[in-house]
């Protein structure tokens, strides 16, 4: 594959009133590839994932995005370019239904998305069945419980037609039966063409879904590679589990 | 369903116009004056109810409308229509000028932001000579509550109009999701900055048209009842109580708070605003939602939906 | 020299404007609610001040602690009974309930009190010293050394002492302060007792230094917003300290724009502030 990385990132950093959080991290993302982020809790994870869809503003470095400059973009600039993220604490809107929330995204997706409400609401009733929220389409929002208000997470991303995919740990808390089927989704996902970025603590999923696999630890990039590669790493092992005592 | 609700809108609509042709001059006056503070509530469900910024400085518009209108009529000898687009442009024009800024805050401090906003373009334009300064302006005086009534009646109905088109637009989803999360709307691609202040400068149109009917009428304004501050509490009073984010909600909240208001003062004149400060306390503990979500309320749960409001927000 | 009789008046005035602040900024701070009412409960003590004194004869300075006693347990039952009940509902419930409350306050004082001006007038209240060539009214100066004594006051409970530390922890994190033992409908009622309380003393304050009348509420609570925004909600030094900020500006301003812009200083200076500041030191909406 020679095509460019469809993300670019450049020593980027991110200070909070002069804590580092983000320091002078650079990867790549090829198209169409699953590349996972893993790190210990306060690793700066989710910092990364806001200053890639725009909600954060880096203070350093440089994003591209298929080539071009998304720095100084808003998030819905960015959205509407392709990028699309899940929240890690869901952010449903509270008072609409299931299906609205979606329809949303469809409304304002991929180059300003669907032109009506009826053809938004259209393409959210298929993201539900996509992910098996069929059922609750007209329910709302805020009466799901934790693995549907997951899946509506999801439905909404990808509600925007999205090239990229930032996923914030859509597992966390899901029982085995569950994670296995959203690993099944995230590989459908990647089928249809959509490249994913997805932070998770499920290790069974990353190394069912990884193509490479990025540490990131105190706000460092500490290893990149292959999933077996960075499992073996030292430094890795280091980070999560503490140094070993001599 | 929707045929039924439409054809009663229809001949409410009628029977209100027909208001003036029973001759009495009181009730004629009340109207005008209900129907432009229905007006003024509308107009915030857009921006406050719709969009969630709770503004409290939505009199600035009104007195742009009143004066606009004012000084273009006095001033300038222009004819009314003219002045009440002066005053339409003014308003907008501070929408967009002091939205962009203030519109970056939320809660309570845009709240806040709004409230001193509005004083201080108050106490500028108090000042101003071409305004009459602070003794204000005298319009040319024409008796014509009739029109006045039917103007008012109008331009609700097209406020209410306009509510119910940006309720079912692309435009209505975008606010609405910026009001229940701003950022996940942000992240999804809803262009927040522009609809804010779309939403604020939409407001602003139809509340200062309301100025502008409410100058001509009254013929002597002054900058202290133009800008009068309770104004803004009023609005949003009678918007929440109605039913804020609906479409006739706010309407009804006003004409059911001017009612009850008018009655009192009639019954027990000097306790009335007292009681009427009562009802407002009364209403925010039971029907938090407004009258909209207390009419559902009732009809699935009964009674026992008041108590439920209290057992859900207390601490 | 007028110019700093000028500024030395903003400063005493300053000051009591900042008491009259440090309440409402309390309760915000701690209970999210921003108590439109806020000015009825400083009018309210000013006129029981005024009762106290030509009443029972008791001096002035002397009643505002009975005057705040009894504010804080006016705004203690009001907590427990009334606002309790709505507190967890949308920011704009609490304000349109105060709102709501301002209203029945007033009118209720109107009925009461009827409208007429009244002024607190000890027979000390016209005397002045005179430092430098500036005149400084005595009464006037107490009211300045209230302010900061009441604030310091303040800044001790919340800091020094164990109960303090709940009202902050409350403020900061309710579950976790519930988790270890903090009764939130309690401390709420004392809370906003306390936030009463400081009103009241600011309304005694204000009634010997300018005047009483039912409306009186409405500008000091529009006054006592702009001070707790730029003076925060967390130190009570810094409202006291945002109170002399604005009583300076307003002096200034009357002083070389006229009186009616002394107000457009004020919320200027509010908007600019909340406009400009940066965003970390905004509670989240």
């Amino acid at each position: 594959m020679s095509a460019a990385p469809i993300l670019e990132v450049r020593d980027l950093t991110k200070r909070f009133q002069g804590l580092i959080s983000i320091n002078r991290v650079s990867f790549a993302i090829e198209e169409g590839e699953i590349l996972a982020l893993i790190g210990p809790n306060g690793a700066g994870k989710t910092t990364l994932v806001n200053l890639i869809s725009g909600t954060l503003a880096a203070n350093e470095g440089e994003i591209r995005f298929q080539g071009a400059h998304i720095g100084g973009l808003p998030p819905f600039r960015r959205a509407r370019l392709g990028i699309a993220r899940t929240f890690q604490v869901m952010k449903p809107f509270p008072s609409l239904t299931a299906l609205d929330n979606v329809a949303v995204g469809a409304l304002f997706g991929l180059q300003g998305g669907a032109r009506t409400r009826a053809a938004a609401r259209e393409q959210a009733r298929q993201l539900l069945a996509f992910t098996g929220l069929a059922a609750r389409a007209e329910q709302d929002a805020v009466a799901l419980g934790g693995p549907d208000r997951k899946r509506l997470e999801l439905a909404k991303a990808l509600a925007l037609r999205p090239k990229l995919l930032l996923l914030d740990e859509v597992m966390a808390g899901l029982n085995a039966v569950e994670i296995e089927e959203v690993v099944e989704v995230i590989k459908q996902i990647r089928d249809s063409g959509v490249t994913i970025l997805i932070i998770e603590h499920v290790m069974k999923a990353v190394r069912q879904l990884a193509d490479r696999v990025l540490v990131l630890h105190h706000g460092e990039l500490i290893a990149q590679g292959s999933t077996d590669s960075v499992f073996k790493d030292p430094k890795v092992v280091e980070a999560y589990l503490g140094k070993r005592r001599a | 369903m929707r045929l039924v609700v439409v054809i009663l809108l229809v001949v409410a609509a009628g029977l209100l116009a027909a208001v003036p042709l029973l001759g009495d001059a009181v009730l004629v006056q009340y109207g005008i004056n209900a129907l432009l503070v229905a007006t003024l509530a509308q107009s915030w469900n857009i921006i406050g109810g719709f969009a969630g910024y709770p503004s409290f400085g939505n009199s600035v518009f009104f007195g742009l409308g009143i004066y606009g209108t004012a000084i273009a009529m006095t001033q300038f000898g222009l004819p009314f229509g003219v002045g009440l687009c002066l005053g339409a442009a003014l308003a907008v024009l501070c929408a967009l000028l002091f939205g962009l800024p203030v519109l970056r805050l939320r809660g309570h401090y845009f709240a806040i932001a709004t409230l001193g906003l509005s004083f201080a373009v108050a106490a500028v334009i108090s000042n101003l000579e071409i305004a009459g300064a602070n003794i204000g302006l005298i319009l040319p005086l024409i008796r014509a509550d009739g029109m006045f009534y039917e103007l008012a009646l109008g331009l609700l109905v097209a406020c209410v109009l306009c509510v119910y088109a940006i309720s079912r637009s692309r435009f209505g989803m975008g606010l609405i999701a910026i009001r229940e999360d701003e950022d996940a709307a942000a992240s999804m691609g809803v262009n927040t900055t522009l609809y804010k202040t779309a939403a604020l400068m939409i407001a602003a149109f139809f509340t200062s048209i309301a100025g502008g009917i409410h100058a001509y009428w009254i013929t002597f304004i002054d900058p202290a009842s133009s800008f009068d501050p309770t104004l803004n509490v009023r609005m949003v009073i009678m918007a929440m109580f109605g039913g804020p984010g609906t479409v006739l909600g706010p309407v009804f909240g006003a004409l059911v708070l001017s009612a009850i208001y008018e009655m009192l003062a009639s019954w027990i004149s000097t306790a009335a605003a007292l009681l009427f400060g009562l009802v407002i306390v009364i209403a925010v503990i039971f029907m938090p939602r407004g009258l909209a979500d207390l009419a559902v309320g009732l009809r699935r749960h009964g009674p026992g939906y008041l108590l439920q409001n209290i057992r859900r927000h207390r601490i | 020299m007028l110019l700093a009789q000028i500024i030395v008046n903003g400063i005493l005035l300053g000051g009591l404007y900042g008491l009259m602040a440090l309440g409402m900024a309390l309760v915000w701070g701690v209970l999210n609610i921003v108590n439109l009412a806020h000015g009825a409960f400083v009018m309210l003590g000013g006129y029981a001040v005024y009762f106290l004194f030509t009443g029972a004869g008791i001096d002035p300075f002397l009643a505002l602690p009975i005057a705040m006693a009894i504010m804080f347990a006016f705004g203690y039952l009001l907590q427990l009974i009334v606002l309790n009940q709505i507190i967890r509902s949308a920011q704009l419930n609490t304000l349109l309930i105060t709102f709501g409350l301002d209203v029945v306050l007033t009118y209720l004082a109107q009925l009461l009190f009827s409208a007429d001006f009244r002024t607190i007038s000890p027979s000390y209240a016209g005397a002045n010293i005179t430092v430098l060539g500036i005149t400084i009214p005595l009464a006037r100066l107490a009211a300045f050394g209230i302010a900061w004594l009441l604030a310091a006051i303040l800044w001790f409970i919340l800091n020094r002492l164990a109960f303090g530390r709940s009202i902050r922890a409350t403020a900061q994190n309710l579950i976790a302060a519930r988790l270890y033992g903090v009764n939130p409908r309690q401390l709420y009622a004392v809370t906003f007792g306390i936030g009463a309380a400081l009103a009241g003393a600011a309304g005694g304050l204000y009634g010997i230094v300018s005047h009483l009348s039912p409306y009186v509420g409405a500008p000091l609570t529009a006054k006592a917003f702009v001070i707790a925004v730029i003076g925060g909600l967390d130190n009570p030094l810094s409202v006291i300290l945002a109170g002399l900020v604005i009583g300076i500006a307003e002096s200034l301003a009357a002083l070389y724009f006229g009186p009616t812009y002394a107000n457009v200083i004020s919320f200027g200076l509010l908007v600019a502030i909340l406009v400009l500041r940066p965003a970390r030191s905004l509670r989240a909406a």
